[in-house]
């Protein structure tokens, strides 16, 4: 009798939840544009659900829908052109050029439909940017600091013999810091970003060297101590400030390459002033505040005001800022598949 | 039990498969109510198809089929009301014995206390009381075939099919059955048709048999008839053992083993000699090879203490011409 | 000499044995550690144990809609595809179909092909259509994918099926309507139920498919782990691995319980 009463019941739920996805649609097209979205998941998807999404369908009347399952790509790739299934993608810089090169985003913005971008630091809207990017992290060294290591002043400290096995990086076909840690090596043992020959012989020195997929790994193997010193962008250690956790981020003195958090807007985007008006609203200060301390982001915006905690490690003053290398990613991009082969020869044997 | 039997008519029915081959070839069939019937032949010859047309199993190409003076040609199987048992028992094995028996009850609707008496009495008739709530799988081969046989017979049939029924029960238990199944058919009055590649079974069991050969009926007669006096080359060769004589053309002549005598040479008789001798315990089979150069089979009873005959002994045969047969075809 | 030989060869064949359950149990041990280790990442020895990654995972509400999402598309793909698979299955043993062969190989296909592909497959199909990507169409993706195993053990069921048995219901006076559901359902179920117990796994674990299928606040089990294990690793994927474990033995247990896997059908 129970047996019967509990299949019932899930084969009626079943069929609400089934109903209610038929009904869903018409309903939002009869009240509200809906905007749709990628977005990261995690703290930062935490904060995006709890409060920024919620604050800003209300002040326009909207509803977004914010995708967070990956890979974002291959979805938009696979949507048609006409009708994609973004307005706005949020996405890593290599990311976006390889949209671009497609077709699939537009190339830049204008500051008349995202009055906002007048505040931005240089480096958010530069070449190297499409779109726009309103936040960034640093790519740099994380480190163990109860391994008697001296804190790191140069990419070349990784290389110490001492490190042997101990040293962390990633996969660099499908990590975007390994790949800027490559073009790191390029530019720090040969002549410049696109010196592969040099990358490639300053990789192989860092072996023997443990290779993670996602930066969420690699902050487990700091905290497990399975790596001593490894490539690690600084929100990726801040954010365990207040735990007692015996790590630290350093900034090597050749510079970091930026970790650039860019939007930018698909061509046919059916609610483009929506889509605008989502941007302008990232980039406003109280919501690059939030995020900014939410997850230990550096904020794009010239005009925000962090606590001073952040205040004092963030990346956000043009001094500060200065020190952000922009990674030359279509040049990459266009190169990635010979890159993938010899980096997969070089790290396996 | 007050079963109602049923004459069976065949008219000039055919069926083939492929449009070329005829499984059953203008056969016609008039079996009488009661009467226990084989449809006797090797492999192919047609006596399944025939009988599964019976059922309503296989359509009619041509001719009718006509059961208790109704034409039942077009009746689908369900509605035929006839008793079947098969070869492979065909039980139902998720349903218990008694769920078994009671089935073609239940279809017919009847008031659960008469299903539930009539299991009872049919189980009680092929001594399986107590069997009731066991499955098939936990019954021996001769168990599930009478299970088989009260599911086919508490429906009381007027008419009862029975594929080689007893095909997979080894000799004894083979035997046992037969006459078991002979017992209850006759104490049912049913009309049985039997299907069969077993001539010993069909000469037991049955008041005629129809021998097929081919699609086609060779000889319909009594078992008696049909081994004594067999009208076709055919029969005379599938049933027993028989010595063939050519004639002239197609025909032939034909005498039985145990109807040529063995005499001393030089009192006339066909001469020849003992070639083989197999000792068989009630009867001796021996080969002769006649001074003619035919091989003869000869089937002599042992009467009191007659010594088996010698390799290489000189003998006359003889017999009475009535007993040779002439053969057609 | 031949005592010892028989004892190695004993010794060995326990040896690999126990390698083997080994082999298959030693990511669930592993899994099952993770889950209760205080720390956030995977250490050996575990340090202690704790139930917070498991009031972590039913106390967040991502976790919760996904695995209830998971949980119903699953028990609609294993209705679904049981339907359907036996459906195909009958058809494509009894129907006399002209290719049956080929259609049968036609069905099978979904498993020769990459699931991601299948998926994006799909996806596009959807969003051409205009259909957008409603939970009927995952439904309907899993399904599809999962429909060859309910096939293939129906087939194996019918293959070995006694059609003598569905005659003697006929000539007992069962019309066919009645020998389907009194003779040849009871009879093909073993064969279907199993089939719809790797239907029901197959859609619970789906992840190529879900992939490209799933909404925004939508996502199922595997789905949003995945998200999850990008952004924060730590032992809530441990305790959601150990909580589908459970739940798919529970289900597997209770459709034995249910409806009765063991099979009476001489195979």
């Amino acid at each position: 009798m129970t047996k019967r009463t509990i299949s019932r019941r899930t084969v009626m739920q079943v069929g609400a939840a089934a109903a209610a996805t038929f009904a869903a649609p018409a309903i939002l097209h009869a009240q509200t544009a809906t905007l749709k979205i990628t977005t990261w998941g995690g703290k930062w998807g935490e904060i995006m659900k709890g409060s920024v999404l919620p604050a800003f369908e209300k002040e326009h009347k909207c509803s977004v829908s914010a995708d967070q399952a990956f890979p974002f790509v291959p979805k938009l790739q696979a949507s048609p052109k006409k009708d994609p299934i973004y307005d706005v993608l949020h996405t890593n810089s290599n990311e976006q050029w390889k949209c671009l090169v497609e077709g699939l985003v537009e190339p830049k913005l204008d500051t008349k439909k995202v009055p906002n971008l007048a505040d931005v630091y240089p480096y958010a809207i530069s070449e190297s940017i499409v779109g726009v990017s309103i936040f960034t992290s640093a790519i740099g060294l994380g480190y163990r600091t109860d391994k008697g290591l001296a804190k790191p002043t140069s990419w070349k400290d990784l290389a110490d013999p001492k490190l042997a096995g101990m040293r962390g990086g990633y996969l660099i076909p499908v990590n975007s810091l390994g790949q800027a840690h490559l073009m790191m090596l390029g530019k720090i043992y040969g002549k410049g970003f696109q010196d592969l020959d040099a990358a490639y012989k300053a990789l192989e020195q860092l072996k023997p060297i443990k290779l993670f997929d996602f930066t969420g790994q690699m902050e487990k193997a700091f905290l497990s101590a399975e790596v001593s010193m490894g490539v690690i962008h600084d929100s990726g250690i801040y954010r365990y400030d207040g735990q007692n956790q015996p790590i630290d981020f350093a900034i090597p003195k050749e510079g970091v390459p930026a970790l650039e958090q860019v939007l930018s807007v698909t061509p046919g985007s059916k609610v483009k002033e929506l889509a605008y008006a989502y941007i302008n609203y990232m980039l406003r200060p109280d919501v690059q505040k939030q995020l900014a301390e939410g997850v230990w982001y550096s904020p794009s915006n010239k005009k925000v005001n962090l606590d001073a905690k952040y205040d004092a490690r963030l990346f956000n003053t043009p001094e500060k800022v200065a020190q952000l290398i922009q990674m030359p990613w279509k040049w990459y991009n266009e190169r990635k598949d010979d890159i993938d082969t010899r980096v997969a020869r070089i790290l396996k044997s | 039990m007050n079963t109602t039997s049923a004459s069976i008519r065949l008219d000039a029915v055919s069926k083939s498969y492929d449009g070329r081959v005829m499984a059953v070839d203008d056969v016609t069939l008039d079996i009488q109510p009661g009467e226990f019937f084989s449809l006797l032949g090797p492999s192919g010859c047609g006596k399944t198809t025939t009988l599964r047309m019976i059922a309503g199993f296989e359509s009619v190409d041509r001719g009718r089929v006509v059961v208790g003076g109704t034409d039942i040609t077009d009746v689908p199987v369900h509605k035929r009301d006839m008793g079947m048992v098969f070869q492979s028992y065909a039980l139902f094995p998720h349903r218990t014995v008694a769920e078994n028996v009671a089935f073609g009850l239940r279809m017919r609707a009847l008031p659960k206390a008469e299903i539930t008496e009539r299991v009872k009495a049919a189980l009680a008739l092929v001594e399986l009381t107590g069997y009731e709530d066991r499955r098939p799988g936990q019954l021996s081969g001769g168990q599930q075939q009478r299970v088989a046989l009260a599911r086919a017979t508490v429906i009381r049939p007027p008419v009862l099919l029975c594929d080689e029924p007893l095909g997979a029960l080894d000799r004894k238990l083979r035997q046992q059955m037969q006459f078991e199944l002979k017992q209850l058919q006759k104490q049912l009055g049913v009309t049985l048709v039997f299907v069969t590649h077993d001539q010993e079974e069909a000469l037991a069991m049955s008041d005629r048999i129809a021998v097929m050969n081919a699609g086609r009926i060779e000889q319909i007669g009594t078992p008696a008839e049909i081994y004594e006096r067999p009208k076709t080359r055919f029969v005379a060769d599938f049933i027993g053992e028989i010595n063939l004589f050519d004639g002239v053309g197609s025909s032939a002549s034909a005498i039985r083993p145990e109807k040529v005598v063995i005499g001393a040479p030089g009192n006339g008789g066909l001469p020849g000699r003992i070639e083989t001798a197999n000792f068989l315990g009630g009867h001796t089979l021996y080969r002769v090879t006649a001074d003619d150069g035919r091989q003869i089979l000869v089937k002599e009873t042992n009467i009191g203490d007659r010594p088996t005959r010698a390799i290489g002994e000189p003998v006359a045969l003889s017999w009475d011409p009535a007993d040779m047969v002439q053969l057609e075809g | 000499m031949s005592a010892r030989r028989f004892d190695a060869g004993r010794a060995g064949y326990f040896a690999l044995n126990g390698a083997i359950v080994t082999f298959l149990l030693a990511p669930i041990a592993i899994v099952a550690v993770f889950a209760v280790n205080p720390t956030p990442y995977i250490s050996f020895p575990p340090v202690g144990v704790t139930l917070r990654w498991f009031e972590k995972f039913f106390s967040s509400e991502d976790f919760m809609n996904a695995l209830w999402l998971s949980l119903q598309v699953a028990v609609a793909v294993l209705v679904l595809s049981m339907l359907i698979g036996a459906a195909c299955a009958l058809a494509l043993a009894r129907g006399n179909l002209p290719g049956a062969r080929v259609l049968t190989a036609f069905f099978m296909s979904p498993l020769m092909l990459p699931a991601i592909l299948t998926g994006l497959a799909l996806f596009q199909i959807y969003l051409l259509a205009g259909i957008g990507r409603p939970v009927w169409g995952l439904i309907m993706g899993h399904t599809l994918v999962a429909v060859p195993y309910v096939l293939r053990t129906t087939l194996a069921v019918l293959h070995n099926f006694d059609r003598r048995i569905e005659e003697a219901a006929a000539i007992l006076g069962a019309s066919p309507v009645r020998i389907f559901f009194e003779v040849t359902l009871p009879l093909i179920r073993p064969g279907v139920v199993a089939g719809g117990i790797f239907a029901f796994i197959v859609s619970f674990d789906q992840f190529p498919i879900s992939l490209f299928l799933v909404l925004p606040k939508g996502e199922t089990l595997p789905v949003v782990l995945f998200n999850y294990m990008k952004f924060d690793l730590d032992g809530a994927i441990a305790a959601a691995s150990m909580v589908s474990i459970v739940m798919a033995i529970s289900v597997v247990l209770l459709l034995e319980k249910l409806i009765g896997l063991k099979a009476y059908v001489k195979l």
